[in-house]
This record gives structure tokens, C-alpha cells and sequence, in this order.
């Protein structure tokens, strides 16, 4: 009998791309998925504390959360995060040695799952590019399986970046600079989607923080819809 | 602690965001340097092995450094030439201010370690006149700029900008057309390279076994500036020495392609001595066709205190190829304003070791630490691993961006950043 999942939202799903919690969590009640959230409790995983150089908050914020998941005694922790997912998985390895559950990425969790899901997808017809965020490609190594759960979408037509995979731009918003320099992180994302390959209908992350960053540096500028994965996969669900 | 350290360079770097001709010149300079860079790899598929190589020669070089540094310097006084040891900045122009003395006219290559000690100022206050001979050097020099790219320094500016600060230097108008401009250039400072009293360059890699320079370079001046004038002085950092000459040779394959997107440099100069005739006689005479002196100066400047430093060390493997800096989202946009003396994260280490950690403390908050100079990197060295634990050190100083404090209340009060 499969185990208990806890669906960890993330501080941005949970106050800025809610769309995106919220089509993870439909995406989970589709997949007969017996899951649980902290709700209101959830707290924070200390990814931008570790980032902006704060290492002695960091640690105690995500010592505490470790606490607060371990004492679930759920093994099985899914993030629409690549923040969380990194933070979780290396940060919390590297302090704390051994952490009693594993994380996985939703892309990787719906990739494990593609037997269930891949008879719910229904055509899309459109030009998408796939952007890798930093924390979950060049920082985890997750480049494929986002990938692959694109391509089991029907009629749909996977483009790439010039630059991608390992060698992806990134977003603009990492590492602190959206909240120190707002107006870098702008350029940033601007100069990233400027290498959009043409025609492209949408592009597609998989991290809230790319997805935020891009909307707000496109500006409605490039025609193009900028989702986040789970929601692409959802609108081929027909949700 | 005021705000100064981050309002200023923030300031920086919005003139910089807002400056389109600056923003040109690189975006130009970052599309030609990726695609000839591709190519060359392309064309070198062995290169991968040698890299990898150059990696173990260097983690194996930087733990001898001191070691190194007899050896070259004992082979180096033996074949006639002198060798100096300067711990800091200021030994380094002591010794530079005894060797060139006074009134003399000065000509330089490419050196981002002269940059490092402040040499330009300290020679022209004591009367010297010097000439940048590198191109990008050349010209930011005539426009009293700082460079902004280790291997492209003048990478900022744009042709059009070239041509008028050629045309106010010559008095005459010089159009916008680049092979006018580097025409310029040649003829200007053709007659500087022999009547110059000395020659000062860097070198990119010295093989310690034989007291070997390497001077890798594409316009030829280097070849000029080390062999016109009667005195060459050259002068490094410790971390550019590797044990043998073989070594070297490896190091001198990595650095074309990854510096500029070519399979080989249009000229590799290799100097163990002064320059020597034993025509006559057998008898041997110092100073045949090239100079007379051969001076060379290792440089540690915060290279040892990195050497003893775990998290860091990794820098000294740096080869300065500045591949990184082209391919950093950040560097893109900002330019020289990312950084200090050195620029793009690994440059932020190193300012941070040779100029000081406060002088990159805001700076450091513009990368993020995405990693794609790790990836780009001919040494894989862990430039986001560096720049984190940095940022540590400098959050513990103090150096705390009010935004990131924000936060961190915000996340200790409410369990989320926006404080929701």
C-alpha cells in the first residue's frame, strides 16, 4: 500500500502563484493520491535565508521544520518548489546528516506516476519551451523528467532554448537578487526571454520563482502564456 | 552600520543598467565570444582531457606555491635574470618604483595583476610616462576608465565611442569602422615600443622548472613591450606557477579558446632570460636584439592566506580565461559595476582576497549563484559554493542588505518572507 504523502507548498505557492498549489493539489486528488498539507503550519524551509549568506537563521529555521515533517513520520515529501527541493534534500544533508524522509520534485513525482496519469492527457496544440530552474537542473541534476511528462502531452511541440539544460540562463530571481536589486532581476528576465525561440505559444517552469520573475519581466510585452509545470499539466487533464 | 556600502553600488549598478551604449558593446562582445568559443571547442574534442588535467595539475601546483616559487626564481637568477617576492601591493611598487625610477617612458601589456597594485598611478606620480599597448587597455586608458573584462577590458565600449575618443586623441575625425580604428591604434604606438627605457607585462602561466614565462596574446604588443625596450619586468601572482614546463604546455592549450573563442593564440612568447649572444668568442654578453634585464616579480597579495583558506582555495585554480563572465546572467547586465578589481563571481573572490571583503559586499548580492559559470568553467571550479560562504562571512560582519533583514524578521515572526 503506497505511503502518505505531504504535498509541501513553499512560501511562494502558498502567497504569490497560488494557481500553482493549487493545480498540484488537484493534480494529487486526480492521481488518487492520499496526501496531507501543514496548511497553516507549514513555516518556512530556510532556502533564502541559506542564499543571502544568513547560515546561522537558516540552520535554525530549517531545524525546526525538519522537527516538525519528522515528527509526521511521513517519508514521502513532494514540492512544487525547486528552492524547497534543493534546500531539503542538500542543505539539510550537509547540517543536519540525516534527514528521515526523501523529497522529490513534482515533475519527478508525476513522472514516477506517468502510468496513472498518462490516461488522463489530452491533446494541446502548441509551441512550448521548457526553462530549467537553476535549483532544480544545474543544482539537483533534474533536467528530463520535466521534459519527458511535456512530451506525453499529445500534439504538443517541445522546443528548446539555445541554452539549455546544464547550460539554462537563469530567471533573474535567484540568490537574493530579486529582493535586493529588483530592478536586475527585471533585466534579467528580460534578456532571458528575449532568447525565446520564435513562435514560441508557451513557456513553461517548473519553479514559482521563475514563473513569477518572467511574468513580471515580460510584462505582456512577448505574446507568449508563461505556466509553471503542474499547470500545463492540469489544462491537459482538462482541469 | 549606514547603508553607504549598498546605496553606492547599487547607484553603480543602475547607471550601468541604464547606459546603452555600454550595454551594446557588451551584448555584441558576449554573441561573438560564445559562438567563436563553441566552434573552437567543436574543433578541439581533445581539449576535454586536457582541462581535465590542467585541473589536477593546478590542485596539485597551488599546494607547492611557495615551493614553486624558489624553484623558478633560483632558475631565473641562475640564466641572468633577477627574481623578486612581494607580499603585498605595496612591496610589489617598491620594488617596481627602485627598478623603473623616474622620467622614463613606460610600455605596457595586458597585466590585470598591475590593475591589482595600483602600478599606473604609483609610476606616473614619480614622473614616469606609461602607454597602455593592448588594444582594449590602449583604449581605456586615453579615456581614463577602469577595465571591465579581464581578457576584453575595453569590452564596454562601442565602436562609435572608439572612434571619438580616437579622433579627439589624434585631432582628427576617425570614423566608426573597426579595422580604422585598430589602424589607429597600430600607428600610434608603433614608435612607443622602441624609444620605451621599459617594458612591463604579466604572464599567464610559469613553469617553474626552468623559470619560464608564458605570455599568451593575440596583437603581438606583448612580443614587442618584452623584447623592444632595454628592461622587461614581468610580474604574477604565485598562483600562476606549475612545476614544469610540460604543465605549462597544457595550461597554454585550456586558455585560447576558453579566453577567446580561438583554437590557438596568434602568438605564445616563452622568456627564461634576458636576451644573450655568445657570437664572438664564446664569449657570453647579455642584451643581443632584446633587453638587457630581466626582472620578474611574484606576487602573493592574499594568494597564500586563500592557499590556507578550505572554502576558497578552489579560486587559486583560476586560469583568468574570464569565460564565466560572458556566459553570468549578471555580468551580462552589469558589466565591470559586477565586481571590484577582478570581475564576475570567481572575480568576486578574488577582490575580495587582494582588495578586501568590504569592497564587494554589496556586489556579492547581484549574483545568483545559478551556477552556470560552475558549468562553463574549463576547471569546474565551484565559483556559487565560494560566493555563498562568503556572503556568510560578510552577513556575520555585518554586511546584511536591509531587504534580506527584512526577510529574515519576516520568516522568524510569521514562517514566510512576506511576513503574510
Amino acid at each position: 500500500m503506497p505511503q502518505k504523502v505531504l504535498y509541501w507548498k513553499g512560501c511562494m505557492s502558498r502567497f504569490r502563484t497560488k494557481t500553482i498549489a493549487d493545480s498540484i493539489e488537484r493534480l494529487l486528488t486526480l492521481l488518487n493520491v492520499d496526501y496531507t498539507t501543514l496548511g497553516e503550519k507549514e513555516g518556512c524551509c530556510g532556502s533564502v535565508l541559506y542564499r543571502t549568506g544568513q547560515t546561522a537563521d537558516a540552520l535554525s529555521v530549517s531545524k525546526n521544520t525538519l522537527e516538525k515533517i519528522s515528527s509526521l513520520n511521513i517519508k514521502d515529501v513532494v514540492t512544487g518548489c525547486p528552492g524547497c527541493f534543493r534546500t531539503m534534500s542538500q542543505d539539510y544533508t550537509n547540517a543536519f546528516r540525516s534527514v528521515p524522509f526523501k523529497v522529490r520534485h513534482i515533475s519527478q513525482f508525476l513522472f514516477d506516476m506517468q502510468g496513472e496519469l498518462r490516461g488522463h492527457l489530452r491533446p494541446i496544440e502548441a509551441k512550448v519551451v521548457y526553462h530549467d530552474p537553476c535549483h532544480l537542473g544545474r543544482h539537483m541534476g533534474v533536467y528530463e523528467e520535466p521534459r519527458a511528462l511535456i512530451k506525453m502531452i499529445p500534439k504538443v511541440d517541445l522546443l528548446e532554448f539555445k541554452y539549455n539544460r546544464n547550460k539554462a540562463l537563469c530567471c533573474g530571481s535567484g540568490g537574493g537578487v530579486r529582493s535586493a536589486f529588483p530592478e536586475i532581476s527585471l533585466e534579467i528576465s528580460k534578456s532571458t526571454l528575449g532568447e525565446l525561440p520564435e513562435g514560441t505559444d508557451i513557456l513553461v517552469t517548473a519553479c514559482p520563482f521563475c514563473k513569477y520573475n518572467f511574468v513580471e519581466g515580460n510584462n505582456r510585452k512577448i505574446k507568449i502564456e508563461i505556466v509553471d509545470l503542474p499547470e500545463l499539466i492540469l489544462r491537459a487533464c482538462g482541469g | 552600520m549606514s547603508d553607504d556600502w549598498f546605496s553606492s553600488k547599487r547607484d553603480e549598478f543602475i547607471k550601468w543598467l541604464h547606459d546603452e551604449n555600454r550595454r551594446r558593446g557588451l551584448s555584441r562582445a558576449v554573441s561573438s565570444y560564445t559562438a567563436a568559443r563553441d566552434y573552437a571547442l567543436s574543433c578541439l574534442p581533445h581539449l576535454e582531457k586536457i582541462r581535465k588535467e590542467v585541473r589536477k595539475i593546478k590542485e596539485y601546483a597551488v599546494e607547492q606555491m611557495d615551493e614553486l616559487r624558489k624553484i623558478a626564481s633560483e632558475r631565473i637568477t641562475e640564466s641572468h635574470g633577477n627574481a623578486y617576492f612581494a607580499r603585498d601591493a605595496n612591496e610589489a611598487r617598491k620594488i617596481f618604483l627602485e627598478l623603473v625610477g623616474s622620467n622614463k617612458i613606460v610600455v605596457k601589456s595586458k597585466s590585470l595583476v598591475t590593475e591589482e597594485i595600483h602600478l599606473n598611478g604609483a609610476l606616473e606620480r614619480n614622473g614616469n610616462k606609461i602607454f597602455e599597448t593592448d588594444l582594449g587597455e590602449f583604449i581605456i586608458q586615453i579615456r581614463g576608465e577602469k577595465p571591465t573584462h579581464i581578457i576584453n577590458p575595453s569590452v564596454h565600449v562601442p565602436k562609435e565611442e572608439v572612434a571619438k575618443t580616437f579622433s579627439k586623441l589624434l585631432g582628427r575625425e576617425v570614423k566608426p569602422d573597426i579595422p580604422e580604428l585598430v589602424g589607429v591604434a597600430r600607428e600610434y604606438l608603433r614608435d612607443k615600443f622602441c624609444k620605451a627605457d621599459i617594458g612591463i607585462t604579466g604572464a599567464n602561466v610559469v613553469a617553474a622548472n626552468t623559470g619560464t614565462l608564458f605570455i599568451i596574446e593575440n596583437e603581438g604588443n606583448a612580443r614587442f613591450v618584452s623584447n623592444a625596450p632595454p628592461v622587461h619586468i614581468c610580474i604574477t601572482g604565485i598562483e600562476k606557477l606549475v612545476p614544469t614546463l610540460e604543465d605549462a604546455f597544457k595550461v597554454v592549450q585550456v586558455l585560447p579558446p576558453y579566453a577567446t573563442g580561438i583554437l590557438m593564440s596568434a602568438y605564445v612568447s616563452m622568456i627564461t632570460s634576458p636576451s644573450r649572444t655568445a657570437d664572438i668568442e664564446k664569449t657570453l654578453v647579455y642584451g643581443a636584439h632584446g633587453p638587457k634585464e630581466l626582472h620578474v616579480i611574484f606576487l602573493d597579495n592574499g594568494r597564500s592566506r586563500m592557499l590556507r583558506d578550505p572554502l576558497m582555495k578552489e579560486a587559486l585554480y583560476c586560469l583568468r580565461c574570464g569565460g564565466c563572465m560572458y556566459e553570468c546572467p549578471a555580468y551580462r547586465v552589469l558589466g565591470g559595476s559586477f565586481g571590484h578589481n577582478y570581475f564576475g563571481g570567481i572575480g568576486i573572490i578574488w577582490s575580495a582576497f587582494t582588495a578586501g571583503e568590504d569592497k564587494v559586499a554589496a556586489a556579492i548580492d547581484a549574483c545568483m549563484k545559478c551556477g552556470r559559470c560552475k558549468e562553463v568553467c574549463p576547471l569546474e571550479i565551484d565559483v556559487p559554493k565560494m560566493i555563498e560562504c562568503l556572503k556568510s562571512r560578510l552577513v556575520e560582519k555585518g554586511y546584511l542588505a536591509d531587504k534580506h533583514r527584512m526577510i529574515k524578521e519576516n520568516i522568524l515572526k510569521t514562517g514566510n518572507p512576506f511576513g503574510e
